[in-house]
């Protein structure tokens, strides 16, 4: 088959979102009004599907920062950290990071994706075995897949369906990666990891966790939910992104391991790519500051968590298991979520769309992200809308 | 453990006749005759979650941890035995 013919099957999965109905995956946002709220097709809409967790992307101290260290540094770095040379605010932010989690060690990436690509990548050999969550993201996926491992999926949050894949890999268990997230993107769930941990002990295996939605929103520090539930210290490997409650863009991972500094000599997506920007890197150290200053953005953002969830319990829709800063709505089928979607777009609210095979199962789902930065009448508003559009 | 693919492919056949029962008693237009050579995907229109799935059913059915990089050569319930068969060896 010609190299491009396979576009033709793309092209037609794009136009049946499409249609009459305005596309969920070419949504521009026209202008950004404030970190809860944009111009979306001439019309001030809020913004409920961001990720912007603790609302600091219009942070007044983050935006100084970046202006200090775009104006001191210029605008890139130009290169790889390897090539190139780190500048002084990438190693700082190292540091900073790891005496966050009380860890010696700690790794900045370009991306959250390339933290995870990178970690897995330097960890795992193709002699090894990786136990991964069925809903892993595929950050992870792809990470293990370009590791060589052989990869063995356990059901989604399942001790008991892991301590099964442990106990059938025998001996090699004891050589062998878990890999879970925090908080789950789509579900809005949260992995047992007391229970992971406990089976991580007992077969002697390693535990990395994917913090990435969970920094910033679970703990008494907001480390994520490995704090929430105890097992901070027994986590060997914990990655996390810029992206969401720091509100930029890049990734880390952090370790008690000493072989973590030695990745920077093995970890290709570590190695071959260049480094974050130093408006970018300034603008996460004084965010990661501003996560520990101000922990009343956590409690503003579970406020609002449980005041949508609890909205939509009552409107009747079927929730995520839990309530947490994500809150997801299923549709069922793609048309209807797709018509749900497009009348709360008209209504002046934004939110993802998940459809197969990007939603965890075949179902579809509405998606919303809570921000500490959303007013009480804003998550009001977004009630209003999903009572509007049923 | 000696095992042939012959062995397990019928305990595959049954396993996915019980995964799909809920489905063809819903539309028994669908129900499918499944045989070593039916496909999966184009045969029982599996779609990328229920394989995964699926997969995880047999896992348990048959005490065995099956490498996700090897699904990229399955194609047929046949195929599923063969890598299922040296899973097992």
């Amino acid at each position: 088959m010609p190299l491009l013919d396979k576009f033709q099957a793309v092209a037609a999965i794009r136009a049946g979102l499409g249609g009459d109905h305005n596309d969920p995956t070419g949504v521009v946002i026209e202008e950004i009004l404030s970190a809860t709220e944009g111009r979306v097709a001439g019309r001030r809409t809020i913004l409920a599907g961001t990720n912007n967790y603790l609302g600091l992307t219009f942070d007044p101290a983050c935006i100084d920062a970046g202006k200090r260290a775009l104006e001191a540094q210029g605008t890139g770095t130009t290169g790889s950290r390897m090539a190139n040379g780190s500048f002084a605010d990438h190693t700082a932010l190292e540091r900073e990071l790891a005496a966050f989690y009380d860890l010696p060690y700690g790794l900045v990436f370009s991306t959250g994706y390339a933290a995870n690509l990178a970690v897995l990548a330097a960890l795992l050999e193709p002699a090894d075995a990786v136990l991964l969550d069925a809903d892993a993201h595929a950050s992870l996926y792809d990470g293990c897949r370009m590791s060589g491992a052989e990869i063995f999926r356990f059901k989604h949050n399942d001790p008991d369906s892991l301590e099964k894949r442990l106990r059938r890999l025998g001996e090699r268990s004891a050589n062998a990666l878990i890999v879970t997230e925090g908080l789950y993107s789509v579900l809005g769930d949260t992995a047992p990891l007391a229970e992971f941990v406990s089976l991580k002990e007992q077969y002697g295996a390693l535990l990395m966790v994917d913090e990435a939605h969970s920094l910033g929103v679970y703990g008494d520090r907001g480390r994520g939910v490995a704090e929430a539930r105890g097992v901070l210290d027994q986590v060997d490997f914990t990655v996390g992104t810029f992206s969401k409650s720091l509100g930029a863009m890049g990734g880390f991972c952090v370790s008690p391991h000493p072989e973590l500094d030695l990745f920077r000599y093995v970890a290709r997506p570590f190695i071959f790519t260049a480094s974050g920007s130093p408006a970018t890197i300034a603008t996460v150290r004084e965010a990661l500051r501003q996560l520990q200053a101000q922990p009343q953005l956590r409690e503003n953002l579970w406020r609002n968590a449980h005041r949508l969830y609890d909205g939509l319990q009552s409107l009747g829709h079927q929730l995520g298991p839990e309530p947490s800063p994500v809150v997801a709505v299923r549709i069922g089928a793609r048309d209807d979520a797709l018509r749900f979607w497009n009348r709360l777009l008209e209504a002046g609210v934004y939110v993802n769309l998940m459809v197969p095979p990007a939603s965890p199962d075949s179902h579809s789902y509405l998606r919303c992200s809570v921000s500490a930065a959303h007013t009480p009448q804003q998550i009001d508003a977004v009630l209003e809308a999903f009572r509007g559009a049923a | 453990m000696n095992t042939a693919p012959d062995d397990i492919e019928p305990r595959i056949i049954a396993l996915l006749t019980r995964y799909l029962e809920p489905r063809w008693t819903a539309d028994p237009s669908s129900r499918v005759t499944i045989s070593g050579d039916t496909g999966l995907t184009s045969d029982l229109t599996l779609d990328s979650f229920q394989v995964m799935e699926f997969l995880m059913e047999l896992e348990d059915d048959l005490d065995i941890a099956i490498d996700m990089n090897r699904l990229s050569d399955v194609h047929t319930v046949r195929d599923l035995a063969t890598v299922a068969v040296q899973q097992t060896a």
